[in-house]
């Protein structure tokens, strides 16, 4: 089993029950391909430093997971199909660190 | 004869250690890494903050001859920009 880092961003005009969806239907992905979540963080809307796509605004989801090589695959095989989704990134880490969140208003 | 020549000499050794004119500037300038040590910040794409101190105004990594980080955290804290550049956090 692998740790991984996976991040998303999704379209600006996101209701709140789409949103929702959006998390349950990758967790469930996920979970179906013998992974599993740890964590999963809101950033919420950020402005992006650059246009991606046309967008200049984006809703963050942070998800800290286990899996193999198999499960990414699958995960990033039904993203890239998703046009509510702007952009992902999956970076590989050796130990998760569960309780530091760089995005917290409360914490930074 | 031969002490007064020995007080010559010491006495142009000395006078050759105060001219900085042309001595390297080894020990004076030299800067520890600020990324390396006991209680150096941990570099990662989503710490927005420290990364934004090894860029530039135009958002151009630093060279390390500037900011003095060593050969390996440099290669981590670019690594990490370029993370963050995809993610449109920088």
């Amino acid at each position: 089993m692998n740790s991984y880092e996976h991040t998303i961003i999704a379209r600006e005009d996101l209701s709140e029950s789409q949103s929702g969806k959006l998390i349950t239907k990758y967790k469930s992905i996920i979970s179906e391909n013998s992974g599993k979540i740890l964590k999963t963080e809101e950033w919420g809307l950020r402005i992006l430093s650059t246009k991606l796509k046309n967008n200049k605004k984006g809703f963050y989801i942070h998800l800290k997971l286990e899996g193999n090589g198999r499960t990414i695959e699958e995960l990033e095989k039904a993203e890239n199909i998703d046009n509510m989704l702007i952009r992902y990134l999956t970076v590989k880490v050796k130990k998760h660190d569960l309780d530091l969140n760089y995005f917290d208003k409360k914490q930074y | 004869m031969k002490r007064k020549k020995r007080d010559k000499k010491k006495a142009r050794s000395s006078s050759a250690n105060k001219l900085s004119l042309f001595q390297k500037p080894g020990i004076k300038f030299f800067r520890p890494c600020p990324l390396s040590g006991k209680d150096a910040p941990i570099i990662d794409y989503k710490n927005i903050k420290l990364l934004r101190k090894y860029m530039s105004e135009s958002n151009r990594i630093l060279p390390s001859r500037i900011t003095s980080v060593s050969q390996k955290k440099q290669k981590e804290l670019s690594r990490a920009i370029k993370r963050a550049r995809l993610l449109a956090l920088i």
